[in-house]
C-alpha cells in the first residue's frame, strides 16, 4: 500500500501542479478557471455519448502510451511512436481498400496485424542501427518520424490518392473493415484491446524472463550484461514491440474511427504518448490511467471551448506541465540517494565569476 | 643511483610550505584518514607511499580541496586554509595532476591551459595570449609540450601529462601535487617525468608524489611518508629507510592464515597461458594458473595490472586473446556470460553497485539477476514468482541481510546488505568455481565477516574461489595460495607462510 502511494504520488503532484498552472493561465486570459474546469468535466463525463468519447480519444493514447513506456522500461528511448503508428495507419489504409476471399473478421485481423509488423519494422531500423552501429535512438526514431510523414505526404496526393482525386486522401477503407463499434456509440472494440493489451503488457513485465531481462537492461545495462542478459536482443525486442503497438494504434484508427489516412491524420499522439508513458510512470496499468485522464482532457476540450470560451488548446498546456513537473520530481528522486551514496562526489561546478 | 638525487637536498628549517595536523575524514563507517601530520617542504619531494586504500587518494582530495576533512588544519606557509573547492586550492597556490587526466579532449593546449586560469574578459577567451603565457611558461620550467594549437585528444600520453603538469603549474603554484603519475606512462615518459620534477623542485616548490611503487619513491623522493589504514606510519629521509623496509612498513603485520579443510585433488580451474591485448599491449602477459576444488586462489596486486582484464575473461564479458580456460575439466570455447555460468563460474564483482546489482529494482528482482536463478525459478519463459520470492526470502534471512521488505528497491539498502545480496546470489547455485573480485571491499566488519564466512562455507563445500584483490589483508586472510598479478603478469604462487617482505617488492613489481 505504501510502495502504491509512493508510486503514485509524482504523478498526482504533477497534475495538482499542472491544474494549477493552467488555472493561473486562464485567469490571465481573463477567464474563470472554475467554470472551464467544469465545462471540461462536464463535457467529458455528462452523458454516455460523451463518455463514449473519451473512450474514443484514450484509444490511441492508451496503445502508443504502452508503446512508449516498453521501450522506455527498457531504457530505449523510443521518440519515433508518432511515425510508427503513421506506417501502421498507412499499411491499414492501403490494404483495406481490397476485400479479401477471407471472413470479415479475419481480413480485419490480418490487417491490423500487418499494420503492427510494419511498426515493428520501422521501429526495427532505429533498433538496428542502436544495436549494430551504436545510433542514438533517439535522433534515428525523430528522422523515421518524418520519413513516414512526408511517405504519407506523397502517398495520398499520388498513388493512393482518392479514387475521385479530389482531396489528398485515401479511399475510405471497406465497411466490412470497420472495426465493430460498442452498442449505439462511437466508441469501439478497438479500446477493448488496448486494455488487453496493457494486461497482457503487465503480464510480459512482470511475470516473464524477458520482460524481467528487458526491465533489468533498462535500469542497468553494465550489470544485466554481465548476468547473462543479450542487452541488444533486448533492446531490440523493446523497440520492436513498441513500434508495433504503435502501428496497432494508427490501424485501429484508421479501422474504427477516420477510414482513410490523410495528412495530418495524427494530432501527434505519439508525443502525447511520451507525457502519457511518463504520467503512468511507465507502467502498463499507470498507463491505462492517464491515458483515460488525457482522454477525458482530449474530449472535454470542445465544451470547454464552447461553454466557457477557453481555447481548447489550453489542454496543451496541462499536458506538458505535467511533463515538466513529472520531470522535475523524477530529477529530485533519482538523484538525492546517489548523493548520499558517494561521499566525496564534490562538483567543481561553484559559479566563481572570477 | 642518479647523481641528483645523491646530493643532499637543502631543506628549508623553519617553517613547512605545507603542514597538515591531525587530519581526519571519514566515509561512513570507514575511517580514510585518521590523524595525519605532515610537513612538506619547499625544495623537495616527498612521496607520498600506500596500498590502495591506506587513505593516499583521500589525503590528496583533501589537498586539492575536493575534499573536506572532518577535523585538522592545512596551512600554507603558516596560514591556515579553508579550501571548498580545487579553484580554492589552486588559487592558494595548490596544483593537481590527477591520475586520471582532466583535459578536454577536444580543445588545444591553449583551450585547455586557459580552463584553470583567471580570463582578463569575462567574454572573450584570448586564446593567443594564454598560448603565448604558456609557451613562455612551458620554456622557464624546461617542459616540452609542442605546439599549443595542437588538440590535446590527438596527443601521446606523456606529453598530454606534461600539459597536464603545466596546467597544474600556471597559477603561482607553490605545491604541486601529482597523483600515481606514472600509471600511464611508459618507462622511457617514466624517465623524461623524472627529470622535470628534479627541476621543479629546484624552483622553490614542494611536490608531492603519490605512489604505491616502491623503486619510484627511493629513486624520486627526498623524503617518504609512508601510510597504511589511514595512518601515518613513518615519515622519513629516503636515503634511510631502504625498499625491503619500506615494503614492510606498508604492508604491516600479517595475519596468519585462517586453518581449512585440506585442498581436494580435482583441478576445478585450470588457466593456461592466457593473454590479453589492448591495442597490441598485452594487459595479461601468459598467466597460468590452477584452483582445485575447496581452494581460495588470491591473485593481490595493485588496480590496473590485469585485474580487471582477469576477471573479464573469467566472467565472459570478454574473449581471451590467447590462451585456454578449463573449468571441471573442459576448456571453455564461447567466452559469454551465459556460457560461463552454463559452466558453473559464478561471480562477485568489483562494482557492485555498476556491475552487480540494479539499483532502483526491488530485492525479490536483484535476487533473480543471476542467470542461473532465472533459469532455476522459470518454465517456458514464465517466472514462478511466487517460488522466486520465497527463495529470495530464505535467502536474504540465511545471509542475515536487513531490508525493509521484498519489494524495497535495492538501493535503499545499506553497502554491507547490499553486498550481502551480490554474494548470496552468486553462491546460491552451488557454483564450481567463484570468482570474486574485492568481496569485502569498503565493508564495515560485521559484514566482512560475514562474506568472508559465507566463502569459507561454499569451500568447505568445494567450491573452487579465484580471489582477485587489491586489500591485501583480504588477500592474506582468505586464501590458501596466492600470487601477484603485476603489470599483466603473474607470480609464483606463494603458500602460507607469507613474508610480507617479498609480498611487497613483488606487488612492487620489483622482484
Amino acid at each position: 500500500m505504501r510502495r502504491l502511494a509512493a508510486g503514485i504520488l509524482p504523478s498526482l503532484l504533477a497534475l495538482l501542479g499542472a491544474v494549477f498552472v493552467s488555472a493561473v493561465v486562464i485567469a490571465i486570459s481573463g477567464h474563470n478557471p472554475a467554470t472551464a474546469f467544469g465545462a471540461l468535466l462536464s463535457g467529458a463525463l455528462g452523458s454516455m455519448d460523451s463518455l463514449s468519447e473519451v473512450g474514443v480519444k484514450t484509444c490511441p493514447l492508451l496503445l502508443t502510451g504502452l508503446a512508449v513506456a516498453l521501450s522506455f522500461q527498457a531504457g530505449v528511448w523510443n521518440i519515433g511512436v508518432e511515425g510508427q503508428l503513421l506506417m501502421g495507419a498507412l499499411t491499414m489504409a492501403a490494404l483495406g481498400r481490397w476485400g479479401a476471399t477471407l471472413p470479415a473478421w479475419l481480413d480485419l485481423t490480418a490487417d491490423l496485424m500487418l499494420a503492427a509488423a510494419l511498426g515493428a519494422m520501422w521501429a526495427g531500423i532505429a533498433g538496428q542501427l542502436k544495436v549494430r552501429r551504436n545510433v542514438n535512438e533517439v535522433i534515428s526514431t525523430i528522422m523515421l518520424n518524418f520519413v513516414a510523414l512526408f511517405l504519407i505526404g506523397y502517398l495520398v496526393q499520388g498513388p493512393l490518392m482518392e479514387a475521385g482525386g479530389r482531396y489528398p486522401q485515401t479511399d475510405a477503407v471497406l465497411s466490412e473493415l470497420w472495426m465493430p463499434r460498442l452498442a449505439a456509440h462511437r466508441v469501439h472494440a478497438g479500446l477493448i484491446l488496448a486494455m488487453l493489451l496493457a494486461v497482457a503488457m503487465h503480464v510480459l513485465l512482470y511475470r516473464t524472463v524477458a520482460g524481467y531481462e528487458l526491465r533489468a537492461a533498462g535500469f542497468n545495462a553494465e550489470a544485466a550484461r554481465l548476468a547473462g542478459v543479450d542487452v541488444q536482443r533486448r533492446v531490440l525486442l523493446s523497440i520492436m514491440l513498441s513500434g508495433a503497438l504503435a502501428g496497432l494504434a494508427g490501424a485501429i484508427e484508421v479501422s474504427a474511427v477516420t477510414h482513410r489516412l490523410y495528412e495530418r491524420f495524427s494530432p501527434g499522439w505519439g508525443f502525447t504518448a511520451i507525457a502519457v508513458a511518463l504520467l503512468g510512470r511507465l507502467s502498463p496499468v499507470g498507463v491505462v490511467g492517464a491515458a483515460v485522464f488525457f482522454g477525458i482532457l482530449d474530449a472535454g476540450s470542445n465544451a470547454m471551448q464552447r461553454v466557457a470560451g477557453v481555447s481548447a488548446v489550453l489542454v496543451s498546456i496541462v499536458q506538458a506541465t505535467v511533463i515538466l513537473f513529472l520531470v522535475a520530481l523524477e530529477h529530485r528522486r533519482s538523484t538525492m540517494p546517489v548523493a548520499e551514496a558517494v561521499p566525496d562526489v564534490k562538483t567543481h561546478a561553484s559559479a566563481d565569476p572570477g | 643511483m642518479n647523481p641528483f638525487t645523491a646530493s643532499a637536498r637543502t631543506v628549508d628549517p623553519r617553517v613547512a610550505r605545507l603542514a597538515v595536523r591531525g587530519l581526519g575524514k571519514r566515509f561512513g563507517r570507514v575511517q580514510a584518514l585518521a590523524d595525519v601530520n605532515i610537513d612538506f617542504h619547499a625544495g623537495e619531494i616527498h612521496a607520498v607511499l600506500g596500498e590502495n586504500g591506506a587513505g593516499k587518494s583521500t589525503l590528496m582530495h583533501v589537498l586539492d580541496g575536493a575534499c573536506r576533512p572532518d577535523v585538522g588544519t592545512i596551512t600554507l606557509d603558516g596560514v591556515p586554509l579553508t579550501l571548498r573547492s580545487s579553484r580554492d586550492a589552486f588559487a592558494a597556490g595548490i596544483g593537481m595532476v590527477h591520475q586520471h587526466f582532466t583535459l578536454v579532449g577536444a580543445l588545444t593546449i591553449a583551450e585547455n591551459l586557459a580552463l584553470g586560469l583567471p580570463q582578463t574578459s569575462r567574454w572573450r577567451l584570448d586564446t593567443a595570449a594564454v598560448a603565448a603565457e604558456a609557451m613562455a611558461l612551458a620554456e622557464q620550467i624546461g617542459l616540452d609540450i609542442g605546439s599549443p594549437t595542437a588538440r590535446v585528444g590527438e596527443l601521446p600520453v606523456g606529453v598530454r601529462q606534461r600539459v597536464e603538469i603545466l596546467k597544474a603549474l600556471a597559477g603561482a603554484t607553490r605545491v604541486l601535487i601529482l597523483d600515481e603519475p606514472t600509471a600511464v606512462l611508459t618507462p622511457a615518459e617514466v624517465g623524461q617525468l623524472f627529470a622535470r620534477l628534479r627541476q621543479l623542485r629546484n624552483d622553490d616548490r614542494a611536490v608531492i608524489f603519490i605512489t604505491h611503487k616502491l623503486r619510484e619513491a627511493k629513486e624520486i623522493a627526498d623524503r617518504v611518508t609512508i601510510m597504511r589504514r589511514g595512518r601515518v606510519i613513518v615519515t622519513t629521509a629516503a636515503e634511510c629507510i631502504s625498499e625491503d623496509e619500506m615494503a614492510q612498513r606498508m604492508v604491516g603485520e600479517l595475519a596468519p592464515l585462517a586453518a581449512r579443510p585440506p585442498v581436494r585433488s580435482e583441478v576445478a580451474l585450470r588457466v593456461l597461458e592466457l593473454s590479453v591485448y589492448h591495442d597490441t599491449m598485452p594487459r595479461l602477459d601468459r598467466v597460468s594458473f590452477t584452483v582445485h576444488a575447496g581452494e581460495v586462489f588470491g591473485i593481490a596486486g595493485v588496480d590496473g595490472n590485469g585485474q580487471r582484464e582477469l576477471f573479464e575473461v573469467l566472467v565472459g564479458l570478454r574473449p581471451p586473446g590467447a590462451g585456454t580456460v578449463s573449468v571441471a575439466g573442459h576448456d571453455l570455447d564461447k567466452f559469454t556470460p551465459a556460457a560461463l555460468v552454463a559452466a558453473g563460474v559464478a561471480h562477485v564483482p568489483p562494482d557492485r553497485q555498476r556491475q552487480g546489482l540494479v539499483l532502483p529494482m526491488s530485492v525479490a528482482d536483484n535476487v533473480l539477476l543471476s542467470l542461473a536463478l532465472r533459469q532455476r525459478f522459470s518454465r517456458h519463459g514464465l517466472l514462478d514468482v511466487t517460488a522466486a520470492r520465497r527463495f529470495a526470502s530464505d535467502l536474504a534471512q540465511q545471509y542475515a541481510v536487513r531490508f525493509a521488505g521484498l519489494d524495497a528497491p535495492l538501493r535503499s539498502l545499506s553497502g554491507g546488505n547490499q553486498q550481502r545480496i551480490v554474494v548470496a546470489r552468486a553462491l546460491a547455485d552451488q557454483p564450481v568455481v567463484l570468482v570474486a573480485v574485492n568481496p569485502t571491499r569498503g565493508l564495515d566488519v560485521a559484514a566482512a565477516r560475514a562474506i568472508a564466512g559465507a566463502l569459507n562455507r561454499v569451500v568447505e563445500g568445494g567450491c573452487a574461489v579465484v580471489l582477485i584483490s587489491t586489500d591485501l589483508d583480504e588477500v592474506l586472510e582468505l586464501s590458501d595460495r596466492l600470487s601477484v598479478l603485476v603489470r599483466g603478469r603473474l607470480s609464483a604462487s606463494l603458500s602460507p607462510p607469507v613474508d610480507p617482505q617479498r609480498l611487497g617488492l613483488l606487488m612492487a613489481g620489483a622482484a
